[in-house]
Formats: structure tokens, C-alpha cells, sequence
């Protein structure tokens, strides 16, 4: 079960505001959501392949080195950039 | 005053010395020009798909076995999600409920066991320079492979921690993992830490000092959080759980604002990422890899060997002494002499902690022993051991170099017997006023003995023998 709290939390987290109303209906929407994701939680990952359809597993590289890009390359679609750095920039 | 127990648990991350990052084929070579070591995968870039690299699982799987750990023969990857710039992708791939180790243990020399609550594999995130209010992001360490070594909170005191720290260094270190040097970011932990009265089994508020980068920060920041909180406490006050940072300049640690809400990762399987299967006969392969571990080294070198703790502790420190050691030992009757060479006159030469492990000296572990050998034949005496070694540290040539078989044949019994009589015709008073009763003329014959072999003969066996002869 959700609890309001948790509602709460979350809104502030992804900084969405919430009314009263809204907090009671996401709540209960919220607790459908969560107790379907329970229905695939029940079928634990350690005795099923249930995990990929292509029943896949240890797909793996050997630790070989290749060429890694130009850096130019790699900055190429930066939105800004300094000497070769990605460049984050202050915001106001 | 009430008196207070530290409870503290480590969280220790550590760079794997793969050659390849952990999902693409980028170098994971320290350094180099910012954003050069890069490819889309490791910049998070759309469209691209991780590949895990097989080593990482081989490795994080050595360090569990190394460390007592059970390894899942089921696991998987998961998604860390926050928002950072050190983050290409604003998540982490990493490992949530199903990490390859767990329920292991390190047992510390107070006999107390630290237990390993998990080791997982997860990719390091990028590097932040902050620069006048601006980030400047380089990724070249995006992507490298890391272990996380969760502790419980088992530890009770700031030399159990460091000690804690350095066993799993000196592990790591043996079975070829990693070179865990903190100062260079391959080896950084974040402590948890709480304080309650002495034999009480609850458990106080914690809070969490972030990326220790040194032993030397590591103990003042817990030392001066352990008193913070013992502070509060005895003022009434509440400790508030929360993430602090060690400030270098102040030794104090503060608050990280903001960060107690972001604790909620929003954990998911990585759907690029298939699930990782270990069967029981590739556990048993990398057992049989694992190289004889420094602890119990260590007890082979105090018990079967009899050297004192001490001695085995610095030879135990690192693979490549230990092996040095084991091979000059090999065989000879007097291993404590192999074990002072290595611990003294080598050891001398080799300034830094890092030199000292690395132990990279000119002459070969069999070219020591040879030189044990002799001593033990009693060929040769421990001055001419110690002016021996170091002509053979300079120049890397063996022993019989510098000693001649004159020096070595001077010293059997026979020849040392032919000394002392020698000696003892060479100064006939000195004889009768012993004889006489003058103790003090026996060092004048003795003082001939030594001239005669450059030293090099057995000073008390010597003496022995001198007064065998001139009571005859
Ligand atoms: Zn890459």
C-alpha cells in the first residue's frame, strides 16, 4: 500500500505540487500501479528464466582495448565545451 | 559521563585493473587528456548498448572468495538513477537486490571477524572539476569498473577500521584486482557511524562521512565525528541522519545539504543487460587461480618458519615479497636471515611504502638464498652477509663475486683451528699470562685470530677454541 506520505515525497521529489483531492486519487492510483508491478515481483528471478525472452545470459567481451573516439568526436554535440571538457555552466 | 561505543560499517569502492572499461573496450588507463579515453557507450549516448566485460565478473568474484564470500550463482544489473553531471546517462549501472558476493567475512588480528555484507559490480562516474561556479566534466573515468565492499557494522573502533581497510587493500593487492591507491581514487570508502553507551545492543542514529580518500582522513574524520556525536548526546541534543563531507582544511566534518532526499535511486533491472549465471565449476576455476592469501602467510611464516609476528607481517605485506621471501627461504636452515635482509638492508633502499610493495630490487630471490646458504654452512659470518649484499644490491651480481673461496675456506673448523694456533704461536706471553691467570691476554690472541681471517671468524667459537688449545 502507497501512503500519502509516500505521495507526497515523491510529488516533491519530481517538485510537482499536489492538492488534496489529487493526493487522495493518486494514492489509489498509485497502490493499482505498485500492486500490478507485485504480480510480476512474485516470480522470483532465481528459479525462472523469466528475464528476457530470448532466454539470454552471460552474454560477455573479452577485455580487449580498442581505439576510443577522437575527443572532438565526443564533444561534438556538447551544448558547451572548454579545453577538451564538458562544460557544465553556473546556473543562475 | 557515560562511556561510548563507535559502531561504524565501511562502504569501500575500488577500481578494477581491468584493461577495458566494464561495458565498452575504452582504455581504463589512469589519466590522459580529458574525454579521450571515450566512446558513445561510456557518454551515455542513444542508441548505444552495453557489453559487460567478462574479466570484471572474474575479478569482483576473486575478491569474494577472497574475502569469505559466498558467490550468487544468480545475478543481475541494475539501474541507478540520479541526476549529476558525473553521470553521462543520470544513471548508474550497478547491482541492487542480486550482487555477485555476499555474507563473507575479514577476520582482524584482535581475532574479531568484520563481516562482508556484499560485493557488487557497478561502473565509476565521470570526473568534476569546479571551477569558478562552472563544472568541467572529463568521462575518461566514466565506465571504469568498480567493487563495492559493503561491511556490516561491526566495527567498534577507529585502529579496527584502518585495520579493516588496509587487510582489504593488502588482499585486493595480492590477488592482482586492483592497486587500491587511495591517493590516486582507486581505492575510496564512505564510513557509517554511530555511538551508543558501552554494552548496549541498540542502535544509534547514524550518519554517512563520504569519500575518504586517505588513511590519514579517514581516522580524523571519524575521530572528529565520533566526538561530535558523543557531544551532542551528552548535551541533550539529537543526532540527525544525515551524509557529511570531511572538510581537509578545517578537519571537521559538515552536512551535505540537500542530499537527504535524493536518497530515493529508484532502483530498476537494466533491460540492456542480460543476467549473469555463475556455475559452481567456474567458482571452483578462479579458486584454484587464488593465490596463498597474506593472512594465512603470515601464519605459515610464524609457525613453520618461526619468525616473529613482526617479521611476517612486513613479508606478508605484499605478493610480490612474499614470493621474493618464499624463494630466497627455500630450503635453508636459517630463514630469519633471508627474512632481516629483505626487511633491513632492502628495505632500506626502497624510500616510498609504494617502492617497498612493488619491491623491485637487482638481485634475483635464488641469488639471496645463495648468499643464506653460505651463512648457513657456516662459510661465512653475518658482517660479510651484510657488506656482501649490498656490493650485490648495486650491481646485481651474485655472492661468489665478492667473496673469494680464501674467504669462505678461512672458516671451516679446520682452518679455524689453524688461525688459532697460529695465533696462539704468534703471541706465546699472551699464552702463559692466561694460563697465569690474566683473562684480559685471551682478547690479544683473539685479536690475532681476527686479523688473520678479516673478521671473518666465529668471535665466540674463536674464544672457545683458544682456550681448548692453550690449556692443552
Ligand atoms: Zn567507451
Amino acid at each position: 500500500m502507497v501512503t500519502h506520505e509516500e505521495i507526497l515525497k515523491i510529488a516533491k521529489l519530481a517538485k510537482l505540487s499536489v492538492s488534496a483531492d489529487e493526493l487522495v486519487q493518486l494514492t489509489k492510483d498509485m497502490s493499482e500501479i505498485i500492486g500490478f508491478a507485485d504480480t510480476i515481483n512474485a516470480v522470483s528471478p532465481e528459479n525462472s528464466d523469466f528475464d528476457n525472452i530470448n532466454h539470454l545470459s552471460n552474454v560477455f567481451r573479452d577485455d580487449v582495448v580498442a581505439p576510443s573516439f577522437d575527443s572532438g568526436e565526443i564533444l561534438k554535440n556538447a551544448p558547451e565545451q572548454e579545453d577538451g571538457y564538458f562544460l557544465v555552466k553556473k546556473r543562475a | 559521563m557515560t562511556n561510548y561505543e563507535l559502531v561504524s560499517g565501511l562502504e569501500t569502492h575500488i577500481e578494477l585493473a581491468t584493461k577495458t572499461k566494464i561495458f565498452c573496450s575504452c582504455s581504463t588507463e589512469f589519466g590522459g587528456e580529458p574525454n579521450t579515453h571515450c566512446c558513445p557507450v561510456c557518454i551515455g549516448l542513444p542508441g548505444t548498448l552495453p557489453k559487460l566485460n567478462r574479466r570484471v565478473v572474474e575479478y569482483a568474484i576473486l575478491a569474494g572468495l577472497a574475502t569469505n564470500c559466498e558467490i550468487s550463482p544468480v545475478s543481475k544489473m541494475d539501474r541507478k538513477n540520479y541526476v549529476y553531471p558525473d553521470l553521462p546517462k543520470a544513471y548508474q549501472i550497478s547491482q541492487y537486490d542480486m550482487p555477485l558476493c555476499k555474507n563473507g567475512w575479514i577476520e582482524l588480528s584482535n581475532g574479531r571477524k568484520i563481516r562482508i555484507t556484499r560485493i557488487h559490480i557497478e561502473e565509476d562516474a565521470g570526473k568534476l572539476v569546479h571551477q569558478r561556479g562552472n563544472t568541467f566534466v572529463d568521462y575518461n573515468r566514466g565506465g571504469v569498473p568498480l567493487i563495492e565492499i559493503v561491511s556490516e557494522p561491526d566495527i567498534r573502533s577507529i585502529d579496527e577500521a584502518r585495520e579493516y581497510l588496509e587487510k582489504l587493500q593488502t588482499i585486493m593487492r595480492f590477488i592482482g584486482i586492483s592497486d587500491c591507491r587511495m591517493q590516486e581514487g582507486s581505492m575510496r570508502c564512505d564510513v557509517n557511524i554511530s555511538v551508543r553507551p558501552a554494552g548496549s545492543e541498540a542502535l544509534g542514529t547514524r550518519t554517512e562521512i563520504k569519500n575518504m580518500n586517505s588513511f590519514a582522513h579517514m581516522t580524523k574524520a571519524m575521530d572528529y565525528e565520533l566526538n561530535r556525536q558523543i557531544d551532542l548526546l551528552e548535551s541533550g541534543e539529537k543526532i540527525v541522519q544525515e551524509t557529511r563531507r570531511y572538510n581537509e582544511e578545517t578537519e571537521c566534518t559538515e552536512g551535505m545539504r540537500g542530499k537527504e532526499d535524493a536518497n530515493d535511486y529508484r532502483y530498476f533491472r537494466e533491460p540492456d543487460l542480460v543476467t549473469i549465471r555463475v556455475s559452481a565449476e567456474e567458482v571452483a576455476a578462479l579458486k584454484a587461480e587464488l593465490p596463498e592469501l597474506p593472512g594465512a602467510r603470515m601464519k605459515r611464516y610464524t609457525g613453520e618458519l618461526g619468525l616473529p609476528e613482526a617479521d611476517a607481517q612486513q613479508l606478508a605485506r605484499s605478493r610480490r615479497i612474499a614470493e621474493f621471501f618464499e624463494a630466497a627461504a627455500d630450503g635453508v636452515k636459517n630463514p630469519k636471515a633471508a627474512a632481516n635482509c629483505i626487511i633491513g638492508q632492502m628495505f632500506s633502499r626502497l624510500s616510498t611504502e609504494a617502492e617497498k610493495e612493488a619491491f623491485d630490487v637487482a638481485i634475483t630471490p635464488e641469488q639471496l638464498r645463495e648468499l643464506v646458504m653460505l651463512l648457513d654452512a657456516g662459510k661465512i659470518r653475518m658482517n660479510l652477509v651484510k657488506s656482501t649484499l649490498e656490493k650485490m644490491l648495486d650491481t646485481g651480481k651474485s655472492a661468489k663475486e665478492f667473496i673469494s673461496e680464501s674467504d669462505m675456506a678461512g672458516l671451516d673448523e679446520d682452518a679455524l683451528k689453524a688461525a688459532c694456533e697460529q695465533a696462539i704461536a704468534a703471541n706465546p706471553n699472551a699464552a702463559a699470562d692466561y694460563l697465569g691467570g690474566k683473562e684480559k691476554a685471551l682478547k690479544a690472541i683473539l685479536g690475532g685470530v681476527m686479523k688473520a681471517t678479516r673478521g671473518r671468524a666465529d668471535a665466540v667459537k674463536a674464544e672457545q677454541l683458544l682456550i681448548q688449545l692453550i690449556k692443552k
